[in-house]
């Protein structure tokens, strides 16, 4: 990944980060309302921050994946920007939020994914601005039953100590391992017991992020229950196994299986492409004489593939990719079929 | 875990004028447990209106696959023995480039799960020093999974190729073609 | 009883067919199976050898079983989905009793072996003991056949007994016996291997046999010619150095026309002929004037083609030739199987390595079920029923008194006849759906309409099984233990890999009841099926399907003995005649005079196009099986008219447009697909499928003299146009056509 510097992406990483720190020192009012406890962790956000910009650039350069980001934009931008504002909104309910698609590849997957997913976004819309010291909890002064909220500075509510809101808020951390663990317990079990999962697996794609998942859940809520029924006897554990099992967590981000959560965004500008081509003509198989993609895409996928070196291109100006999938596979047929009989023999 | 018995010796022989279009393969690999009764391979009518010829496609796993470089999300992989693996679930976003770009027609969209699969040689079994389920089961030879030895003296008059030529590209792969003897690569587009 | 109690929409709602899909992920257990069972496929003749996936007495897989010498692993479609029928939701797993106006209600066994041994006393003691007829079929082992065989003629004491392979290969039987004496493919399939030239006469391999496909193809790498003789371009033909299209019912023509050439050029083996030969002269005399430019006329095969095949059959040093439906369905079957065997016989080359020749049985046990006496004229042991030697062989074996033996019996279309006429009122039937699979099925359903009683044996309801008065749920292949016999005479090991769910039986324990409750339990006191297959060893010993020397043990230990084995130190025989000593009673090999008659229903200016039918490759003879396997359903979903595109621009017929194929039987309707694959004078339409998709309804039931085979492969009919597009083919619910 970072055997040569990509100078462009590190420009644009750093240049994030460092508006990472900005915020972080506006959000928190100079440190102010920084919480010293958390350091670790604000170090491994902001190493995490360079990193996944960084990657993430490096990514969107490869012409593929530039082709469908500038689309993607393109169409948000354009006069016509109507019915894909609304596809996009509709896919973000469906896919991303709904999560459709994975629950079609399978109901307890589907199932144990939310719940991990669930349980990851709560955790970050709770660890986050804690750590960046954008949210901050105060005593009211003059009293010691009700707390107050400040965020980026200003306070923005108040509660009870001993209201449903105080339970929620501070044991959010705690459903969100509890979520974590019921899904990292599902896809674990999936992936000891299914043939097809156990073939393909790796330790370090598949397992590793479960195990990584369900340490981070594990020590979460151990500081909870250890305070609540060992008296904070294991405090220094279970706190010192938690920052590292979440700064590995955050270093690892840009790198393995994790990515895939910055990365999966990107299916929102695949569905407005789709979109946008059926809009468009549609590609006409010179084989099977039917409709089988977008013109769009096929001549979008001749582009890219010719920017990467590949040259499908005939003599005549027509390409093999312009035959649908079916109709490639009948030109390989029919090609080793004058082959065999050029020869005068179909055996042999 | 990730212990494999991949076995180097034996490699996949395709040799399409054998296919009688019977789709056992399909059934079979239907069966493969990495595919979750979804079969991978292709066989199609070449046009049944003029003739009985079908065409039978597994992955040919290139060794430079245009599926993996034309994929925006990296999906796409090789591994050691030269085995390309199907999408990674977390990261094919379903943009078909790969369907579109497989000079071989290979790669499937199974658009409810938003994902592309594709024929990855039947891990589950070739890993396991297992053949893979439709050369196992293929009646005809069309498909067929052993060492090199045993195909020269199976079909001493015919030539493994693993070269193709479409358009002006050439693309080597880790399958072979079962070609005249003597021949060294299929022109597909002759153009 | 009369029509059926519901209606068939009703009952189809009800009992299926169903299609069955595995879960997405397959059956739980298959990664971790409590047994891997080693078995065979319960289709076709070729019998692959199979390993069966079995966790908590449920089939949940199949894996490829490499070592098994056939095959070696290698399966059809039907053979990867086979294990689809265990597990299935229609199956039958409780006794039933037809109510009228309301369907079919669960009554106990006690109840319905009571009412089934009650009906047949009454019937058989009102019509006389002939007037309960017994239908059984060869996809059943063979133990279930010769006690089928024995239970019909000791227990049921009737002549009329009769099977479903009298609609697979009859005719080829009937001719082997009278060429060599003896009924069975002469060879193993390995002597494919180096055959110089093999001639496929209407046979399908491609997708009837398809796992023979890879012997063909390795004689092809060896530089071996291939000639198919088929109306139709089918995939083993589409390669084949020489595709001779005949047209329909012209086979024993074209036969005739190669053996005048052989003749003519003297491709002969003069020393074959005159030594282990009789009947020569007749042949070449028969022959005489069927020069080239009459064959042409006839067969409509151009004399370049015919003459051709005859110049790579005659000098030919090895040869194999195999036929099958095609030219055995046919009321000149045996004629067009004589015709071929002349062939081999006028060149020698039989009982030699790489010099083969045989009929492609159909069914999964279309060859030992053939030999083992459920046949109307056959005892065990491929005797003769008329042969006072053979009766008193097997009346010694059975124990019973010669004069109580029933003599020769009405074949299976003949039944249906008889029925119709009002001469047999009952019916026991296991393993064959008549509805489906003869011919002119109106007739069938006619006489089924008729019987005052009919009991069915089988695991599903069959579209015969809805005219049922009496279900008895019977088990499926891999229920039970047995044997099979393969196309080309294996003797192989049927395993029960499971139990019969809920309360269905084995077929056997209900055969053995029913004996038992109509008063023979004394001659039927099997122990087990090994137990019922040491009598058939007896049984057939010194017949010419002699098992003798074949033992349970053997067979498993050897993955499969051909027989005849006549002790139990000889090894079997793969190879028949190497010896030269035939089968008949002068120990030759004989010719016979073929002289050329056109099929029983030939085209004319109301009826001129000529329908033939077939298989595909999905599927299996009734499909009461595979029709309800949803793959194989969704690979081939509904028949197809196959037509000319010159024929079908003359009736302006386009791609899938309804057309209604009429002939002096009745009518059904097809879309059509328009093919150049197909001769312009034929149509063809595949015959698996049932109720108003059924082409058995316009098919002729007239039969061949010798073998009583039917013609199923050739008719005349008219092509009517509807004018309007067939819905698409997933829409098609053929599969469960009422």
């Amino acid at each position: 990944m970072f055997s040569t510097l990509n100078i462009r992406a590190a420009l644009i990483a750093g240049t994030a980060t460092l508006l990472l720190v900005a915020a972080i020192l506006v959000g928190s009012r100079n440190l102010n309302n920084f919480d010293a406890a958390l350091v670790a962790y604000l170090f491994g956000c902001i190493f995490a921050c360079f990193a996944v910009v960084y990657r993430y650039c490096v990514w969107l350069q490869r012409p593929p994946t530039w082709k469908y980001f500038v689309r993607g934009w393109e169409l948000l931008f354009s006069r016509h920007f109507v019915p894909y504002v609304l596809e996009l909104v509709k896919h973000l309910f469906t896919q991303f939020i709904g999560q459709k698609f994975i629950r079609n590849r399978g109901t307890a997957r589907g199932v144990g994914h939310m719940l991990m997913a669930g349980g990851c976004t709560l955790a970050f819309a709770v660890t986050f601005p804690l750590v960046f010291g954008w949210v901050n909890f105060q005593l009211k002064p003059g009293g010691i039953d009700t707390y107050e909220v400040y965020n980026f500075g200003f306070k923005v509510m108040e509660f009870p100590l001993h209201s449903w809101v105080a339970e929620a808020l501070f044991n959010a951390l705690n459903w969100s391992a509890i979520l974590v663990i019921a899904g990292v317990m599902i896809m674990m079990r999936r992936r000891l017991t299914h043939a097809g999962q156990i073939a393909i697996q790796t330790f370090e794609g598949d397992w590793l992020p479960l195990l990584l998942l369900l340490a981070i859940s594990l020590t979460g809520l151990g500081i909870s229950l250890d305070y609540k029924f060992m008296e904070g006897k294991a405090h220094q554990f279970m706190a010192i196994t938690h920052a590292i099992t979440v700064i590995l967590f955050l270093i690892w981000l840009p790198f393995g299986k994790f990515y895939h959560i910055i990365q999966r965004p990107a299916q929102f500008g695949i569905a407005l492409y789709r979109k946008a081509g059926e809009a468009g003509p549609q590609a006409i198989c010179p084989h099977t004489k039917l409709v089988y993609d977008t013109k769009l895409h096929v001549d979008d996928v001749k582009d890219v593939a010719a920017e990467i070196g590949f040259n499908y291109a005939r003599k005549d100006g027509t390409s093999h990719l312009d035959y649908s999938p079916q109709g490639k596979r009948a030109l390989l047929a029919k090609a080793h079929l004058k082959a065999r009989q050029d020869s005068g023999a179909f055996f042999g | 875990m990730n212990t494999t018995t991949f076995r180097t010796d034996q490699e996949f022989f395709i040799d399409p004028q054998r296919c009688i279009g019977c789709h056992a393969c399909e059934m079979a690999c239907a069966e493969c447990e990495t595919n979750g009764q979804q079969p991978m391979i292709h066989v199609d009518y070449v046009d049944r209106y003029l003739t009985p010829q079908t065409s039978v496609q597994v992955c040919m796993h290139c060794e430079d696959p245009t599926c993996a470089k034309v994929c925006p999300a990296d999906a796409i992989t090789k591994d050691e023995f030269g085995v390309v693996h199907s999408a990674n679930h977390a990261r094919c976003i379903a943009c078909s480039n790969c369907v579109q770009a497989c000079p071989f027609g290979v790669p499937r969209k199974i658009t409810p799960m938003d994902l592309m699969m594709k024929c990855n040689l039947c891990y589950d079994r070739t890993s396991v020093g297992k053949r893979p389920m439709c050369a196992t089961v293929c009646p005809s030879g069309a498909l067929y999974y052993g060492t090199r030895e045993k195909m020269r003296e199976l079909r001493p008059n015919s030539t493994p190729v693993n070269q193709f030529r479409f358009g002006q590209q050439v693309v080597k792969t880790k399958v072979n073609i079962m070609m005249p003897k003597g021949a060294t690569e299929l022109v597909v587009d002759a153009q | 009883m009369a029509t059926l109690p519901v209606s068939a929409e009703q009952i189809i709602a009800r009992f299926g067919p169903s299609l069955n899909f595995p879960p997405a992920q397959g059956y739980p257990g298959r990664d971790e199976p409590d047994e891997v069972v080693k078995t065979h496929c319960c289709f076709c003749g070729m019998q692959c050898g199979i390993k069966l996936l079995v966790k908590n007495n449920r089939v949940v897989g199949f894996e490829p079983w490499e070592e098994f010498p056939f095959n070696e692993g290698r399966l059809c479609p039907k053979g990867v989905q086979r294990y689809l029928q265990n597990n299935h939701p229609d199956r039958l797993m409780e006794p039933m009793e037809r109510v009228e106006g309301q369907g079919f209600r669960n009554v106990s066994w006690e109840a319905a072996f009571e009412r089934v041994v009650s009906e047949i006393k009454r019937i058989q003691g009102k019509y006389g003991n002939d007037a309960f007829a017994m239908l059984s079929g060869v996809s059943l082992t063979n133990e279930k056949c010769y006690l089928n065989g024995k239970f019909a003629r000791v227990a049921l004491k009737t002549k009329n007994l009769d099977y479903n392979g009298r609609l697979c290969m009859v005719s080829a039987g009937a001719g082997n016996k009278k060429a060599f004496g003896l009924d069975r493919a002469s060879n193993s399939y390995d002597d494919l291997k180096h055959a110089e030239v093999i001639m496929l006469c209407g046979t399908n391999v491609s997708e009837c046999f398809p796992t023979l496909t890879h012997w063909i193809w390795q004689a092809r790498d060896n530089g071996g010619k291939l000639i198919v003789v088929d109306p139709r371009l089918t995939p083993i033909g589409r390669t084949a150095d020489l595709h001779l299209p005949v047209r329909p019912g012209r086979d024993s023509a074209l036969y005739g026309a190669i053996l005048h050439q052989l003749i003519k050029h003297d491709w002969l083996d003069h020393d074959f002929i005159r030594d282990h030969c009789s009947g020569f002269e007749e042949a070449k005399k028969a022959v005489e004037s069927y020069d080239l430019d009459w064959a042409e006329r006839t067969t409509g095969v151009t004399k370049e083609k015919i003459l051709q095949a005859a110049k790579w059959w005659g000098p030919a040093k090895t040869s194999f030739l195999l036929h099958a439906r095609g030219i055995e369905h046919h009321t000149k079957g045996v004629e067009n199987v004589l015709s071929c065997i002349n062939l081999v016989l006028a060149t020698g080359r039989i009982g030699k390595p790489y010099c083969g020749y045989g009929t492609i049985t159909g069914q999964g046990n279309g060859q030992g079920g053939r030999e083992h006496g459920h046949k109307c004229d056959q005892l065990p042991g491929n005797r003769d029923i008329e042969n006072p030697d053979h009766r008193k062989y097997i009346c010694d074996v059975w124990g019973i008194n010669e004069k109580d033996l029933p003599g020769k019996g009405l074949t299976a279309y003949e039944i249906m006849e008889a029925i119709d006429r009002g001469e047999i009122k009952g019916l026991i039937s296991i393993c064959f759906n008549p509805m489906v699979s003869l011919p002119n099925n109106h007739l069938v359903k006619r006489a089924l309409e008729k019987l005052e009683f009919y009991v069915c044996i089988d695991f599903f309801l069959n579209e015969t099984a809805r005219h049922a008065n009496i279900m008895l749920p019977g088990s499926l292949q891999e229920e039970e233990e047995g044997t099979t016999t393969s196309a080309e005479g294996r003797v192989i090991r049927i395993r029960q890999a499971v139990k019969p769910p809920g309360n269905a039986r084995t077929d056997t324990s209900i055969i053995l009841e029913l004996a038992k409750r109509l008063g023979a339990e004394k001659y039927f006191t099997f122990a087990n099926s090994e137990a019922i297959f040491n009598e058939l060893r007896v049984a057939s010993k010194g017949g010419t399907a002699d098992y003798n020397g074949i033992t349970y043990k053997k067979i498993e230990d050897n993955m499969g003995i051909f027989w005849p084995c006549p002790t139990e130190d000889h090894p079997g025989t793969p190879r028949l005649w190497e010896d030269r000593k035939f089968k008949t009673p002068d120990g030759k090999a004989h010719f016979h005079g073929i002289a050329y008659r056109d099929p029983g229903e030939v085209t004319d200016a109301e009826y001129p196009m000529i329908l033939t039918t077939g298989r595909v490759v999905s599927q299996f003879l009734s499909g009461t099986q595979t029709r309800r396997i949803g793959k194989l359903v969704q690979q081939y979903p509904e028949p197809l008219l196959e037509i000319h595109p010159k024929t079908a621009a003359k009736y302006g017929i386009k791609e899938r447009e309804l057309v209604k194929v009429v002939t002096r039987r009745g009518e059904a309707e097809y879309p059509a697909q328009l093919v150049e694959t197909i001769r312009e004078d034929t149509v063809f339409v595949p015959y698996h499928w049932p109720g108003k998709k059924s082409i058995n309804q316009v098919t002729t039931g007239l039969l061949d003299p010798i073998s009583k085979i039917p013609e199923f492969k050739v008719c005349a009919c008219q092509l009517v146009p509807q004018g309007r597009q067939a819905p698409s083919s997933e829409e098609a619910q053929a599969y469960a056509s009422a």
